[in-house]
């Protein structure tokens, strides 16, 4: 499973952003691209030391500064049961002879459906402090 | 091609950049080597208390963050008492 | 490109990498890539003691960008023949 099927699979769905100078954003996936560009909505940004609280209506992050995301755990039985379900729908249509410009075999995966179960809320993420 | 192929479904020990060490089972990867962690735990180190585990759940690593990524032997990793492991946190690292 | 190429012809050979963090890990090498990513098998991390995070671990990949050294077999590589390639590679690239 790729990552970035996972991060398209996440949107409205609430992350854990932390970037490489320690600075966290807490929110909900608006939109992404493949360079892991991402804007979040009703957002909670943590300086580096976890002292300091700002309350974003929208943010844009630059995908380049990112170190890691936090994800429902959800999400991941719901990518996967897409990706079967794609791959199932690719195997019966090249077995009706499906021709003309269908989807044939890997085709993008469609994002999951609005029935998708929603994870719980995430929250803060550090271990213990680690001083930097 | 040193691939991560091997290593998915396995449960694996990733040191990132700052020094922190994650064990999750590898969910996905790609070309950038950006990896997704399942049940994933943050191992937090000390000189005065025992490896603390810190539960992280599903988690998404950029690949620029990644120093190593470790294959663990599960039995042999279930052997060791963590609580009694007394280390330095690694170093992040220093250009 | 060249480098990438000497590596190739190292595999199977055991070798030590120091990392930009300090760990040293020795290993025999499995693959590499483009990137110099490397695989090592049969891994032994020095002062074990220090740095008993790895003690479960029996292979793992490396990411290129963080490998300071390469600790390489002498016998292994042929610094005659390495020469000789690397004017090669100068002169064709000073074509270019």
């Amino acid at each position: 499973m790729l990552p970035l099927s996972l991060l398209n699979a996440a949107q409205n769905k609430p992350m854990l952003v932390e970037l490489k100078n320690g600075e966290t954003f807490n929110g909900h996936l608006v939109n992404c691209d493949n360079f892991m560009n991402i804007t979040l909505r009703e957002v909670y940004q943590t300086n580096a030391d976890g002292d300091r609280f700002w309350k974003l209506k929208e943010c844009y992050i630059r995908g380049s500064t990112i170190k890691y995301l936090r994800v429902p755990d959800t999400l991941l039985d719901a990518v996967k049961e897409e990706q079967n379900r794609a791959r199932e729908a690719g195997r019966s249509a090249r077995g009706a002879h499906v021709s003309g410009t269908g989807n044939r075999g890997r085709g993008m995966p469609q994002r999951a459906g609005r029935g998708a179960p929603r994870g719980g809320s995430i929250r803060g993420g550090r271990g213990r402090g680690r001083g930097m | 091609m040193a691939s991560l192929q091997g290593y998915v479904d396995h449960r694996v020990l990733l040191i990132l950049q700052d020094g922190r060490a994650i064990v999750g089972v590898m969910a996905g990867y790609d070309q950038k080597s950006n990896v997704v962690l399942s049940d994933s735990k943050e191992r937090v180190y000390s000189m005065e208390e025992g490896v603390e585990e810190i539960p992280l759940g599903l988690y998404l690593v950029k690949g620029d963050q990644i120093v190593l990524i470790g294959e663990l032997d599960e039995a042999m990793d279930q052997a060791v008492d963590l609580s009694t492991v007394h280390a330095e946190p690694l170093p992040p690292i220093r250009y | 490109m060249l480098i990438f190429s000497v590596f190739k012809t190292l595999t199977d050979q055991r070798v030590t990498v120091e990392l930009k963090n300090d760990l040293c890990i020795s290993g025999v090498l499995k693959s590499v890539d483009q990137f110099l990513n490397i695989r090592l098998d049969g891994i032994q991390v020095m002062d074990e003691e220090r740095h008993p995070h790895m003690t479960a671990v029996k292979n793992c990949f490396i990411r290129g960008s963080v490998v300071r050294y390469v600790l390489l077999p002498a016998e292994a590589v042929d610094t005659q023949l390495l020469e000789d390639a690397t004017r090669r590679e100068a002169a064709s690239q000073a074509k270019r």
